[in-house]
């Protein structure tokens, strides 16, 4: 193991960088020290993604300066930055899925013979023996597609590796990862910040960055507000740093369950792997579904949805049995499917805020097929006043709109459709902590209203918090239905591995 | 009200004035009367088809069917009219509804039984014009109707009446696009079907409408071929569907689906038409014509996909100056 030097491998002094309307980062300066794991925090629009661009040759700054071992250097280029060590794995991956592991781990650099053909026996050898050193279980010869998202991360580290990268910076790398996966990750991680590797840890989950980091860094309106060594690793420290206030309530939770049942769902199946899921949900009742990635928590919600058809079972909504055959039968008896990735299946692009979050009441708003402009307008823009969405955002598109801000426009979409039941996938995946307190309010006053809700989280904290019931989800079917307050953190992991699911994680 | 699709005008309208007025200063015959009512009938036909190339294109698919339809309806007009004695208007109103469905049918192969719509559309574009060449056996069909001829040539209040034509069309096809809930759909279908579907949008419903428009509209193009020159022609609609195309395209739509203003395919046929006015008058020879017309697809297409880039450089420049301002 090589001791962590006092002598900065990479040393960003004040550095400034500009976009179109928006000083992103103001003076920044950062230390990454070989050996370390440097945690970088802050509330989404804080800047780290602007200081990740620059580190990684994506974007130059401004203004001030980056130094590599003292020596200032000019990243000009994603190559140029490779070239110097950089190694980043952005959120979304840098991997062709058609290709194998070692041509992944190799790619763009493949070792060649003569005439430029590529040595296919040292490229396999040398990838076995890179994944072998990270002890990662994948076959060089696996296509790159069958494998899950997590051992495709893992390549991505491989990759890193392979091509002698001593920084290595991951943007939200956990985003996608069960529980196991993130331990394997974070193992990974750890040995090697033992070989003398920086490490740049980006990450929402504070949990996970305080069991791995060993010093952060936090940004907050394009500034650092706390320099390494400044901030304790802990939750709490990290979270007023982050937010700039201390936080009394980390989960505002509201009890508002009613007696009378609003759902009640009875031996559902489908050809997903959804068997036989029974459970009644009441009104202003949060019913949390818990669970590994996998377990089949977000196929019960596709089945709910009509997006998968039923092949068993029935739903009943207000007493009234329920026929559907697609989401615009699911959305009229009130349904409501906010799904885990809002970039793939949430918004759409090409629309303002405005239109985004009426695209489910289109019928509401057409008469003979004409649309009422005005009442579309009205109502979309007293939803963004109530949701505090960010000025002006009905009229922008929502691509210029931070990821609290797009969550909010698809949870707007379905208030507008006057759902009674909202399904939340992930709710509050990828979105700072200001905008998980603003979900977490709205759970509240939804539930206040009399709305139910479904909620699946990966976050144990937040579904045993905001919860009024949690049902454990294992292979398809719920385990088992209790109150959060006769589980533990622990009985979910615990529930959630006692067998261990087999969907999406074989090794190829 | 303020839409986002508005803003997408200003751009060709612009390209569309500089083509303008450079045209103007370089030919002396550019804006006689005459020759700009021959331009409204040359603009005519291509405008009108490029109105359903341009709904299919927003819905993130795209028709090479059109111009080979043309020649297939002008026959079916022709044989109606001529052949079996079936009187105009009823006829006219058959190959309109002829249309419709052919161009269902390419929405239904696209949509429901998931064929790429331009591999549904380029079988189109070789099949049609066979079953085309099917009557007749295989001739031009003349002198079809004395009623026919007016249909294009005719005028009102002294204006051609294909300028009638435009504003209607395009009238209804802008209020379609920003006032209808089908509209919506269409842009919603092109942006991001996924969460069409999830929305509730019936995804495959509306792409079959965004075709059915297509055709119908490529029925509304023969009806004022075959009226132009009487007849009905296999060889009609050459190229015709790539002609449509390039208006929508320099006209701002997106290939990639779910953007662009109906307005600006308008505008996109216009310079397309004006350009190729002005090389004739300037007796240009068709081969440098077809040159320059390719360079200025390339151009528009480059602009469209060059905008995000251009806007970083020219607001990266404002937003330091704004920065620079409030330091001072």
């Amino acid at each position: 193991m090589m001791h962590p030097s006092d002598e900065p491998l990479w040393d960003v002094v004040e550095v400034s960088k500009a976009y179109p309307g928006v000083l992103a980062n103001d003076r920044v300066s950062i230390r990454l020290m070989p050996g370390r794991i440097h945690g970088l925090l802050g509330e989404n629009g804080c800047g780290k993604s602007t200081l990740i661009r620059l580190l990684s040759g994506v974007d130059r700054p401004d203004s001030g300066e980056i130094r590599l071992r003292g020596r200032p250097v000019a990243l000009t280029s994603p190559t140029g930055a490779r070239e110097l060590g950089v190694s980043t794995v952005f959120q979304e991956f840098s991997i062709v899925p058609s290709l194998t592991v070692a041509e992944n781990v190799f790619l763009g650099r493949w070792p060649r013979r003569a005439l430029g053909l590529i040595d296919w026996e040292t490229m396999r050898r040398r990838s076995g023996e890179v994944l072998a050193e990270l002890d990662i279980a994948l076959d060089p010869d696996a296509i790159t597609s069958t494998l899950s998202v997590a051992q495709q991360q893992l390549i991505e580290i491989a990759k890193a590796v392979a091509a002698d990268a001593q920084l290595i910076i991951l943007d939200e790398p956990t985003t996608a990862l069960g529980l196991d996966e993130i331990a394997q990750l974070h193992r990974l991680l750890r040995r090697m910040r033992d070989k003398g590797h920086a490490i740049l840890y980006v990450s929402h989950r504070l949990d996970e960055v305080t069991a791995l980091v060993d010093e952060v860094t936090i940004m907050r309106g394009g500034r650092v507000v706390s320099a390494a060594g400044k901030t304790a690793v802990e939750v709490d420290a990290i979270v007023s740093a982050m937010i700039g206030g201390d936080v009394r309530e980390h989960y505002p939770k509201e009890r508002n369950a009613r007696p009378q049942t609003i759902l009640r769902v009875t031996g559902i199946g489908s050809a997903r792997g959804v068997r036989d899921v029974s459970f009644t949900l009441r009104a202003g009742e949060v019913l949390g579904l818990g669970g590994v990635l996998g377990s089949g928590r977000t196929e019960i919600a596709r089945a709910l949805f009509g997006l998968d058809p039923l092949t068993a079972g029935s739903l009943e909504i207000e007493g009234r049995r329920l026929r559907i055959s697609g989401p615009s039968d699911a959305i009229r008896a009130g349904l409501a499917l906010v799904t885990e990735n809002r970039k793939t299946d949430g918004l759409f692009f090409n629309f303002d805020g405005r239109a985004n979050i009426s695209s489910a009441s289109l019928p509401r708003y057409s008469t003979f097929g004409f649309l009422s402009l005005r009442r579309e307008d009205a109502e979309a823009a007293s939803l963004a006043r109530q949701l505090e969405l960010s000025r002006g955002a009905e009229d922008k598109s929502v691509r210029h709109l931070s990821g609290g801000n797009q969550q909010k426009i698809v949870i707007a979409r379905w208030l507008l459709s006057q759902a009674r039941v909202l399904i939340l996938d992930e709710p509050t995946q990828g979105i700072d902590i200001g905008a998980k307190l603003a979900v977490y309010r709205l759970i509240n006053r939804l539930t206040a209203e009399g709305c139910a809700i479904l909620l699946i989280s990966s976050d144990h904290d937040e579904l045993l918090a905001m919860s009024d019931r949690i049902a454990v989800v294992r292979q398809g079917t719920i385990a088992d239905i209790r109150a959060p307050e006769d589980l533990t953190h622990a009985d979910l992991v615990r529930a959630a591995t006692t067998e261990i699911p087999t969907e999406g994680r074989t090794a190829a | 009200m303020k839409r986002i699709f508005d803003a997408q005008l200003l751009g060709p309208l612009a390209a569309m004035g500089l083509v303008t007025l450079v045209v103007a200063l370089t030919t002396d015959r550019f804006l006689d009367p005459g020759n700009l009512s021959n331009l409204a009938l040359q603009v005519s036909i291509v405008s009108l088809v490029a109105i359903g190339a341009t709904v299919v294109i927003f819905t993130g698919g795209i028709d090479l069917s059109s111009g080979s339809m043309v020649a297939l309806l002008t026959m079916v007009l022709a044989t109606l009219v001529k052949s079996m004695g079936v009187p105009l208007w009823p006829a006219l109103a058959g190959v309109l509804l002829l249309g419709a469905l052919l161009g269902a049918l390419n929405g239904v192969l696209t949509a429901f039984l998931r064929i790429p719509s331009f591999i549904v559309t380029l079988a189109g574009l070789i099949a049609y014009r066979g079953l085309a060449l099917m009557f007749n056996a295989g001739s031009p069909i003349f002198s079809l109707d004395p009623h026919l001829e007016p249909v294009f040539y005719g005028r009102l209040l002294g204006i051609p009446l294909p300028f009638y034509y435009l504003v209607l069309f395009y009238g209804a096809a802008t209020v379609m696009m920003n006032n209808t809930r089908l509209g919506r759909e269409f842009y919603a279908v092109g942006g991001n079907p996924a969460a069409a579907k999830l929305s509730g949008i019936n995804v495959r419903r509306v792409q079959t409408w965004a075709f059915a428009i297509a055709g119908l509209m490529t029925a509304v193009g023969a009806i004022l071929m075959a009226a132009r020159l009487n007849s009905g022609s296999p060889n009609y609609g050459q190229t015709l569907e790539l002609q449509a195309i390039a208006a929508a395209v320099v006209g701002g739509a997106s290939l990639a689906g779910g953007r662009g203003n109906i307005l600006s395919t308008l505008v996109g046929a216009l310079t397309i038409v004006i350009v190729q006015n002005g090389l004739n008058l300037n007796a240009a020879p068709s081969a440098v014509q077809n040159v320059i017309l390719g360079l200025i697809i390339l151009v528009a297409v480059g602009f469209d996909m060059w905008r995000s880039e251009i806007a970083r450089i020219v607001g990266g420049r404002a937003a330091r100056r704004t920065e620079a301002r409030r330091g001072a």
